[in-house]
């Protein structure tokens, strides 16, 4: 048998085998529920129906199903990921970078009508509901922003950005500067949000400027959770190193009651999300996760201050560490819960008002229920 | 569907193959029913991507089958048949591709206030339309007997390799092989070949120098350097996501046993427009010179009549590729360097070859450019911003420039012949063809699943020549 036909036979196998093995394993295959590495739920198998078929809503969404359900699907991501960075050289795989052990995504290009529009939305909460209160604003850093500029990736215009929005947002807001107490360190590398366990100078720096300083201890317990994979180890589908999910707890905390209407959970630190299968993100032990609203009543404070933190998801984990100083701790969601019930559910007076959000929330402000 | 994505992949070729190989093919009958299960999938293809267009496709397959058998048998009065029968396969193209076209224009025009329709185009339209245009006319000028078997003609018109984006096959070149063809190791092996590389052509280089491009379309940093990396990376693109495409329907019709004529000839080489549009689209090409071009005398005619036919035939075929002012733009701008070439060849001849190609490229790359904007204004503006030294480059610019250079680098290479003639080379210096020969197996294997990768990390996946 000569060389030509021996090739011949191979690449027909083969071409054969590959089409017609992974045809076999994704019919035969069951399909999965969730993409773990994604968050998200997977596509289903399609209804059929004549309305779909002849819609073409059938041959869309099966297309989609196809893709979520295609076996080998993790590995296939990696291996494009390792083709984009490795053979065509690209700096980023669908906008996730590493550099520096740090898995980030590119926050680019700054949306100008977005940081005045996050402006403009704050004032209104503030006209309409904070005119008793003090009303303090921390703009926390992404972690592009210790990384881009250094390693040549796409960042914001950090300057340019809270120069704009400081300018439209209302001078009764007290503004706390917390750029300088962080560091990338301080962030983990594989998801998006801070460490709790490295938040002390930044604490430090929002209670002197809200004068709660003298009310905290900082005597906290690291506690530790193994093989946290941050939202970005899954995006990149690059083989990242887990990081280590640390959270503080005290017998203050302990002895916290915590509200919250939508999945009634009633502590500080819900740890049942490590192990029940309710949530993808272990990030989500932190006040139970994503959440419109709510209270943290501390029975063991020396004060019956109360603070309402206005907050993105930053806020889940250091909001823990500002208990101690209050009798209450609220904490709003303003892109779960519509500025216009807000009056419904917290009452508002001569309290404390934090608005803590990171620029990407800011650069998405449109996210943000505020009427 | 589209041949560069799961679902045809993975869920409509495995069944097919299978089935179809396992028809003996070496009896009459065999070929007969291998046909009938060719066009039951190909009808089966077109319909799960537009339903309720397959009525239309079939109904002008059959006003063409018809007409062909009276053209056929006809000595008189044939001419005018051809004409009514041309002109009743053209009344959907017409109204589904132009009729939005036309009431905009004569409204606009007399202000009128026609209703203007927005219909989704049938896909594939533009192509089987030419396809059953050059059966009737061959079939008139007695090339071609009228096929007698409608399920033959069917095929011919809506075998799914080629029908939603060419090339465009002749029934002449191809109707011998609806009854005779040959199943074959080599044609699989070969088949497979070509249509991982255009597979490849179309998932590695042409969509991901569409995200260069969207990313351009998309920037506040319209820079100078930004603007040629477009300019470039849409060149490439277009050509890239074109010749893929023709790569695999030539490669599935390998596979079956069908050979259909080259689309694509390594265009970016061209020493000219003349030359370029020998190489690019080379089934349209001759499609308007074969029964456009040459019915109207072509070039032996007097020279205020050549120009007419000259600007008919470009503007037909800007036209063919879109019901825009900015497509028909773009066919009229070639016609003027295909006329300004005739005319200055003698001057043109004495400029070095590679200046003359990159002049070509540059002709090229501005037709392009007007080929993908959106509006004249937006064309207008982006070739100033080719020349605006003010605004040389920008952050954005210098970072996709890092992140795309490879790519870049990639892909003007592969418009060149120059990897085919480095391998040639190679193998016939080093007497490593077997070698070679028995990396064919290996890079067939790399290539389909490096490109499944890239599917299945990505959902969506446009066709560029999906709507023409």
């Amino acid at each position: 048998m000569n060389v030509k036909k021996v090739s011949s036979i191979a690449t027909a196998v083969l071409f054969s085998a590959i089409v017609g093995g992974f045809f076999l394993g994704h019919v035969l295959s069951p399909d999965g529920e969730f993409t773990t590495s994604e968050r998200r739920r997977l596509a289903q198998f399609p209804e059929i129906s004549a309305s779909t078929l002849q819609s073409g809503t059938f041959m869309t969404n099966f297309e989609k199903y196809s893709l979520d359900q295609f076996p080998l699907r993790d590995s296939f991501r990696s291996l494009k990921a390792f083709c984009a960075y490795n053979i065509f050289g690209q700096k980023d795989n669908n906008d996730i970078y590493e550099t520096e052990g740090y898995l980030a995504k590119i926050e680019y290009p700054m949306k100008e009508n977005q940081i005045t529009g996050a402006a403009v939305k704050f004032n209104t909460i503030l006209d309409t509901y904070l005119q008793d209160a003090e009303v303090y604003f921390a703009m926390v850093p992404d972690k592009n922003y210790f990384l881009a500029e250094k390693h040549g990736y796409l960042r914001l215009d950090y300057d340019r950005l809270q120069n704009l929005f400081f300018e439209n947002l209302s001078p009764d807001f007290q503004v706390i500067d917390i750029f300088d107490t962080l560091e990338i360190g301080d962030y983990y590398r594989t998801d998006t949000h801070w460490d709790q366990a490295k938040l002390a100078e930044t604490v430090d720096r929002i209670a002197e400027g809200m004068g709660f300083t003298d009310r905290l201890t900082g005597a906290y317990t690291e506690n530790t959770v193994e093989n946290f994979y941050g939202v970005y180890a899954g995006q990149s589908a690059i083989a990242a190193e887990p990081d280590t999910l640390t959270y503080l707890t005290s017998d203050v905390l302990d002895g916290c009651t915590v509200t919250n209407l939508e999945t009634g959970a009633t502590t500080v630190y819900n740890l049942d999300k490590l192990t029940d299968g309710s949530s993808m993100d272990n990030y989500d032990i932190f006040l139970d996760g994503p959440a419109a609203l709510i209270t943290v009543e501390n029975p063991a404070a020396s004060t019956d201050r109360e603070l309402i933190l206005f907050r993105d998801s930053f806020g889940s984990s250091i909001a823990p560490l500002f208990v101690e100083a209050y009798a209450k701790v609220t904490l709003v969601d303003l892109r779960y819960l519509s500025s216009e019930y807000l009056g419904d559910y917290v009452s508002f007076g001569d309290t404390d008002v934090l608005f803590l959000y990171s620029t990407t929330i800011l650069n998405t402000s449109e996210m943000l229920k505020v009427k | 569907m589209v041949f560069s994505g799961i679902p045809f992949l993975y869920f409509f070729l495995p069944p097919l193959l299978g089935l179809y190989f396992l028809i003996p093919g070496k009896f009459s009958w065999g070929i007969r029913v291998k046909n009938v299960l060719l066009l039951v999938f190909s009808l089966l293809f077109y319909a799960v991507g537009e339903p309720k267009y397959i009525w239309l496709m079939l109904g002008s397959i059959l006003s063409a089958y018809i007409f062909a058998q009276i053209i056929d048998r006809l000595e008189k009065g044939r001419g005018i048949l051809l004409a009514v029968s041309i002109g009743i396969s053209l009344i959907p193209l017409l109204y589904y591709k132009y009729a939005g076209f036309f009431t905009e224009n004569i409204n606009s025009i007399f202000g009128a206030d026609i209703p203007v329709l927005r219909l989704s185009l049938p896909i594939g339209i533009s192509f089987y339309t030419f396809q059953l245009v050059s059966y009737l006319a061959d079939v008139y000028r007695r090339r071609v007997p009228a096929q007698r078997n409608p399920l033959s003609l069917a095929l011919y018109v809506s075998f799914f390799p080629q029908l939603i984006a060419g090339p465009i096959v002749r029934y002449s070149d191809i109707n011998e092989m609806l009854d005779h063809r040959e199943h074959t190791l080599e044609n699989f092996s070969a088949g497979a070949l070509r249509f991982v590389v255009g597979l490849g052509k179309k998932i590695l280089l042409a969509n991901t120098l569409g995200e260069l491009c969207d990313l351009y379309r998309s920037t506040g940093e319209k820079t100078m350097l930004f603007t040629w990396i477009y300019g470039i990376a849409i060149c490439c693109q277009i050509y890239f996501d074109f010749s893929g495409y023709s790569d695999m329907a030539i490669g599935l019709g390998r596979i079956f046993g069908f050979h259909f004529i080259e689309n694509f000839n390594y265009p970016y080489m061209s020493k000219g427009p003349a030359e370029f549009w020998r190489r690019w689209h080379i089934s349209l090409g001759s499609w308007f010179r074969d029964y456009v071009y040459i019915p109207m005398g072509g070039n032996r005619v007097s020279l205020p009549r050549w120009m007419f036919n000259i600007l008919t035939v470009w503007f037909l075929t800007g036209f063919w590729h879109g019901a825009g002012w900015t497509f028909i733009c773009w066919g009229l701008y070639f016609a003027f360097f295909l006329v300004l070439e005739k005319f200055a060849k003698p001057v043109i001849d004495k400029i070095p070859v590679v200046l003359q190609r990159i002049g070509t490229l540059f002709i090229v790359m501005i037709s392009f450019m007007l080929f993908d904007a959106a509006t004249m204004a937006d064309f207008v503006r982006n070739v100033g911003n080719l020349f605006n030294f003010a605004n040389l480059a920008g952050a954005e610019t210098l970072y996709y420039l890092r992140s795309y250079a490879v790519l870049l680098v990639m892909a003007l290479i592969g418009c060149t012949d120059y990897p085919k003639r480095a391998v040639l080379r190679l193998a016939e210096k080093t007497g490593t063809a077997p070698v070679m020969q028995m990396l064919t197996p290996v890079f067939v294997t790399g290539m389909l699943i490096v490109c499944t990768a890239y599917l299945v990390d990505g959902s969506f996946n446009p066709f560029l020549y999906f709507r023409f």
